[in-house]
């Protein structure tokens, strides 16, 4: 069931070091110094194929939140580096940073996604005009239409359900066109019907339109529309499957003693 | 609870140090005001009333002397002593001083507790040959005056008398004015006093102000006027400043407005500490505190803030006080010296801060128990969004605004600041309820102008600004207080400053007035004063004798209208005649039955002159055209001269009135000189006093907003705390957050101080016309530029304001952010 795990460290396999989208490497974070320092990563070196689904997975406190903060640039790594396709985040300064997920990282967060005095059109269009961009109309339409949200624009967010609300942080993630769409938890707060929707847009715009995705959940049949899952046990990796089910992520887990 | 309530005390000083010092603050401007209030009136009775404070009844007759109850009066067994107060005036020569000058003589009371002379040096004269003069004489204790004393006829008897004491008037205001003597009542009458036609009465011992009143007024005739000595002390003050309330009045609307400002910080400070502590209160719930218990101790935590800070702020206020009073009083006249620190300031102090701070907490601690137990386990609840102004504080607002501005509108239009001033209250009342109507689509409209400007920051400050109407209201109301009292001030400052001044210059119209004795002033004395480096013009008053209508003679004074007007500051009140006019006060015109407009004759050398007559209100000679009165009486004398000086500053004009006094005593030495100037000069520093007292106790008006402001939104950084995560997760960088805040901070703050500066400049102009208008006449002055200065500036605290709670919300990790969610 698992494959061996990526151990080179400092540098991922030659294979995936092209197509990644976005890379880790000897990853550390510790909180905390001496006898009480506490190791959410500790060590980790993993990739993420550009155009593919993948999932991180592991129990609470395995560190799976913290790696999807450092792989976006919204938290700093002890040690390591992280490449999100060439450009090395470490070395950044806060703006850079701030500039980088602009453009080239989309979010979709488990709750409290969407400003709430903003409608839905601008929340959309947030990040672009955040660096004084107009978004291409065209694209625009088809990322609306894709999440159904045509008649909705000009709702507010406490006029929208769940559902709706996550779909709106869909658009706004896909429409800057960025590398990689991170999710944490995105059906975290939602009905099984709706969660199940999010996730098939999800699913749908790596098919369709070769988005790169990479989502945080602790839900099995959520890691299930992905095409890769990841697990994470005390802030190292612990396995890694391809074409994942509900059923074997289970085992999977199972086998971490969660 | 109440371990828990001082845990949190401890724990939370520094989260309350911005709550205790707006009640500080707050109690310290109330107690401020008390003390200066009481200071200043008693300052003026000690000064003006000096001689009444102490007795216990004043006698005073219009006309006939009191001489004969002087012995009636001693009999009784109520009254310990009783003063006659015997006054004249002579004219004395001071040794090594050229010329003589004109002094006012007044008995001294023999019974040593109706004394209130105050001596700077020597002692008060025990016999006739001795004298107690003050500074103003320019003598020193032991030189021999040689004094010239008048009786009816107009001949001058000279005696000598030896200078025992120099009298230290303070700050009476008219201690400049001339000089004065005090003597034995025997020395009193040789130089030809008569009277008396007061008396001041002490009371025996054991018996009270009441019985001695009582009995005194018992055993007087009807027709004179009995006073307690405050009574009679109050009438002198009054008579002097015009009228003494003006000044209370003034402190008393600064007063009220302090406690409503308070009130309103106090109440923003706490619900912003309780915002802040949702979580915690929830805990306590969770671990079985009742709602109750939650209350009462948020109360409890209200009332020992409130209690400690009103504390400090009395012993703030008094020492605030102090300070005003010594910076103040070193270099002005009036009308502080000292502090008077009453009892009721302090009690009046801690009550107000006591229960402004308890009641302001009630709101706030009723917010409080609903928190539900829950909320300690879940996440933070998402900022409260779109909470809809109610209907019933539109209609109480208009309630109060409407009927209060047509109350304080009245109030000004019939001049009387005790209906204007509660009118005042209850429409700013209104205004601030209304405001929350009000000032966020006033904002939404400036944020979508300042979004055109500052881009996608803007655009969401504007939004943010809008989203909580009641927030927003409460900033901007914080500020709106300090801009409204600022600019409320400063037009009313500017309008007190225009119409004293000009009422000063009506009231006292000449710098200098040379006057003789008799019409005798040497023809050359008006240009040798001219020629005076201190003085800029001078203008001469004849005096001559015509017959009236009835033959009898009549004394008149003779002035060149264009001449004089030059050397007058002002001509309002000072009635000037043309060729064919004569100038007759009140009295003239009763004794010849003539009113305004009619025509008197007059005759002299054969010739007569009918003349058209003004009556005036001033006390002065009868006053013709300089030409009318030579025609009239053929020959004329030199009567008076007026005097201009050229400074304006008011020490070179005390020496230019020196300079002039000097001069005269050498040509003239009967002249008397009289500087008004020293009068206006005292007058006009009594109200910078006050100015300054003012403009203190303001400025810490705004920095009362200042704390409102930060206040609010360090509230907003906290509640907006994921919000701001997410939009820093989205690529918002650091410096666009703190731009977001900053826009919020300038629209909110910008809005409120435009407001702010439209109803406080009406406030102003509106307060300044019902409190001076029982002064004098009004004149009405804004200053435009003290005006914009105030938006700016204002505006600029909100944006400095926003300074920390922006840097604190930019620190925030955006992981830390999304991750308390």
């Amino acid at each position: 069931m698992s494959v061996p795990l990526m151990t080179v460290p400092g540098e991922p396999p030659a294979a995936a070091r092209t197509s990644a989208a976005v890379r880790a490497a000897g990853l550390r974070k510790t909180y905390g110094t001496g006898e009480t320092a506490v190791h959410a990563l500790a060590g980790v070196d993993v990739a993420f194929a550009a155009g593919e689904f993948t999932a991180i997975m592991g129990p609470s406190g395995s560190g799976k939140s913290t790696l999807m903060h450092c792989l976006a640039g919204l938290d700093t790594a002890t040690a390591g580096e992280v490449w999100l396709g060439d450009t090395p985040l470490t070395s950044l300064r806060d703006d850079q940073l701030t500039t980088l997920r602009r453009k080239r990282i989309g979010f979709v967060f488990q709750s409290f996604n969407l400003l709430p005095v903003l409608d839905a059109r601008e929340n959309i269009v947030l990040p672009m005009q955040l660096g004084g961009l107009r978004p291409d109309p065209a694209w625009f339409d088809a990322v609306v239409a894709r999440l159904g949200l045509r008649e909705r624009l000009g709702h507010r967010p406490h006029e929208l359900s769940g559902g709706q609300q996550q779909r709106v942080a869909i658009a706004r993630a896909l429409l800057p066109r960025p590398d990689v769409v991170f999710a944490d938890e995105p059906t975290g707060n939602l009905d099984s019907r709706s969660g199940a929707e999010v996730l098939g847009l999800l699913r749908s715009s790596v098919k369709e339109t070769g988005q790169t995705v990479v989502m945080v959940t602790h839900d099995p049949s959520a890691a299930a529309y992905a095409d890769r899952v990841v697990l994470l046990a005390d802030g190292r990796l612990a396995g890694d499957l391809a074409d994942p089910t509900a059923e074997s992520v289970l085992d999977a887990l199972r086998g971490l003693g969660a | 609870m109440r371990t828990v309530v001082l845990a949190q005390l401890r724990t939370h000083a520094a989260r309350l140090i911005a709550s205790t010092l707006a009640v500080v603050i707050a109690v310290g401007f109330v107690v401020a005001t008390l003390v200066l209030n009481e200071t200043s009136r008693s300052t003026v009775l000690d000064t003006v009333g000096a001689r009444y404070v102490d007795a216990a009844a004043v006698v005073t007759s219009e006309g006939g002397s009191l001489a004969g109850d002087v012995a009636t009066l001693e009999e009784l067994s109520s009254v310990g002593a009783v003063a006659a107060a015997y006054e004249t005036s002579v004219s004395a020569a001071v040794p090594g001083r050229p010329g003589s000058q004109y002094l006012s003589v007044q008995s001294i009371a023999d019974a040593p507790q109706l004394r209130w002379e105050q001596l700077s040096s020597g002692r008060l004269p025990t016999g006739t040959g001795e004298v107690a003069v003050t500074d103003r004489a320019r003598a020193e204790v032991g030189d021999v005056l040689t004094v010239s004393a008048y009786d009816a006829g107009g001949q001058a008897t000279t005696s000598e008398a030896t200078v025992t004491g120099i009298v230290d008037l303070r700050g009476d205001p008219e201690a400049g004015l001339y000089a004065r003597g005090f003597v034995t009542e025997a020395q009193a009458r040789d130089w030809g006093a008569t009277g008396p036609l007061e008396l001041r009465i002490a009371a025996g011992p054991g018996f009270g102000t009441d019985e001695v009143v009582a009995d005194v007024t018992a055993a007087v005739p009807g027709d004179v006027a009995v006073r307690t000595g405050e009574e009679q002390a109050e009438k002198a003050a009054a008579a002097l400043m015009g009228n003494a309330t003006a000044l209370a009045s003034v402190l008393l609307v600064f007063g009220t407005i302090a406690v409503v400002v308070a009130g309103l910080v106090i109440a923003n400070t706490f619900a912003v500490l309780l915002a802040q502590r949702t979580r915690e209160l929830a805990l306590l719930r969770c671990v079985g505190a009742t709602a109750r218990q939650v209350r009462r101790s948020v109360l409890g935590e209200a009332l020992a803030t409130g209690l400690v800070s009103s504390a400090v702020g009395v012993a703030a206020g008094i020492g605030l006080a102090a300070l005003i009073s010594a910076v103040a009083g070193s270099n002005s006249a009036i009308p502080l010296s000292g502090v008077a620190v009453p009892l009721y300031a302090v009690l009046a102090g801690m009550l107000v801060g006591t229960v402004v701070t308890v009641l302001a907490a009630l709101a706030p601690a009723r917010a409080a128990t609903k928190v539900a137990p829950l909320a300690a386990l879940r996440p933070v609840d998402p900022a409260p969004l779109r909470s809809r102004p109610g209907v019933l504080r539109l209609v109480l607002g208009l309630l109060l605004a409407v009927p209060g501005t047509a109350l304080m509108v009245g109030g000004a239009v019939i001049q009387e600041v005790l209906v204007a001033l509660p009118g005042g209250v209850l429409s700013f009342l209104g205004i601030v309820l209304l405001s929350q109507r009000a000032v966020p689509p006033v904002v939404a409209a400036a944020g979508r102008l300042a979004g055109r400007l500052g881009g996608v920051p803007a655009r969401l400050a504007a939004g943010n600004a809008t989203r909580n109407p009641r927030r927003t209201a409460a900033t901007a109301t914080a500020l709106l207080i300090g801009v409204t009292l600022t600019s409320a001030f400063v037009v009313g400052a500017a309008s007190t400053r225009a119409t004293a001044t000009a009422g000063l210059d009506a009231e006292f119209p000449t710098d200098v007035v040379v006057q003789s004795w008799s019409d005798d002033l040497p023809t050359s004395l008006p240009g040798t004063l001219a020629d005076l480096d201190q003085v800029a013009r001078t203008a001469p008053v004849t005096g001559a004798d015509v017959t009236d209508p009835l033959g009898d003679p009549f004394y008149a004074h003779g002035v060149d209208a264009a001449a004089a007007s030059t050397v007058l500051r002002s001509t309002d009140e000072m009635l000037l005649p043309r060729p064919g006019e004569v100038v007759l006060p009140e009295w003239a015109g009763e004794a010849y039955s003539v009113k305004d407009g009619d025509t008197l004759t007059l005759t002299g050398e054969g010739r007569s002159l009918p003349l058209r007559v003004l009556i005036t209100g001033e006390d002065q000679a009868p006053l013709l055209d300089a030409g009318d009165l030579r025609s009239l009486a053929g020959d004329t004398g030199l009567a008076e001269v007026w005097v201009m000086l050229s400074e304006t500053d008011p020490d070179a004009q005390v020496a230019g009135v020196d300079e002039v006094t000097d001069l005269v005593g050498e040509v003239a030495p009967d002249a008397q000189v009289t500087g008004l100037v020293t009068m206006r000069i005292e007058l006009d520093e009594i109200l910078d006093v006050l100015l300054l007292v003012v403009t203190g106790l303001l400025a810490v008006a705004v920095v009362i907003a200042l704390i409102g402001v930060g206040n609010t939104l360090a509230l907003s950084v906290v509640e907006r705390r994921q919000e701001n995560g997410l939009l820093r997760a989205l690529g918002l960088t650091r410096g666009q957050l703190r731009g977001l805040l900053a826009w919020e901070a300038v629209l909110v703050a910008g809005v409120a101080s435009a407001l702010g500066v439209v109803v406080g400049g009406s406030y102003g102009l509106i307060g300044a016309a019902s409190v001076l208008g029982e002064v004098g006449d009004i004149v009405l002055d804004v200053p435009w530029l003290q005006v914009g200065a105030i938006v700016v500036v204002a505006t600029l605290a909100g944006l400095l304001a926003s300074v920390l709670p922006a840097r604190r919300a930019a620190r925030t990790s955006p992981v830390a952010a999304i991750a308390a969610a």
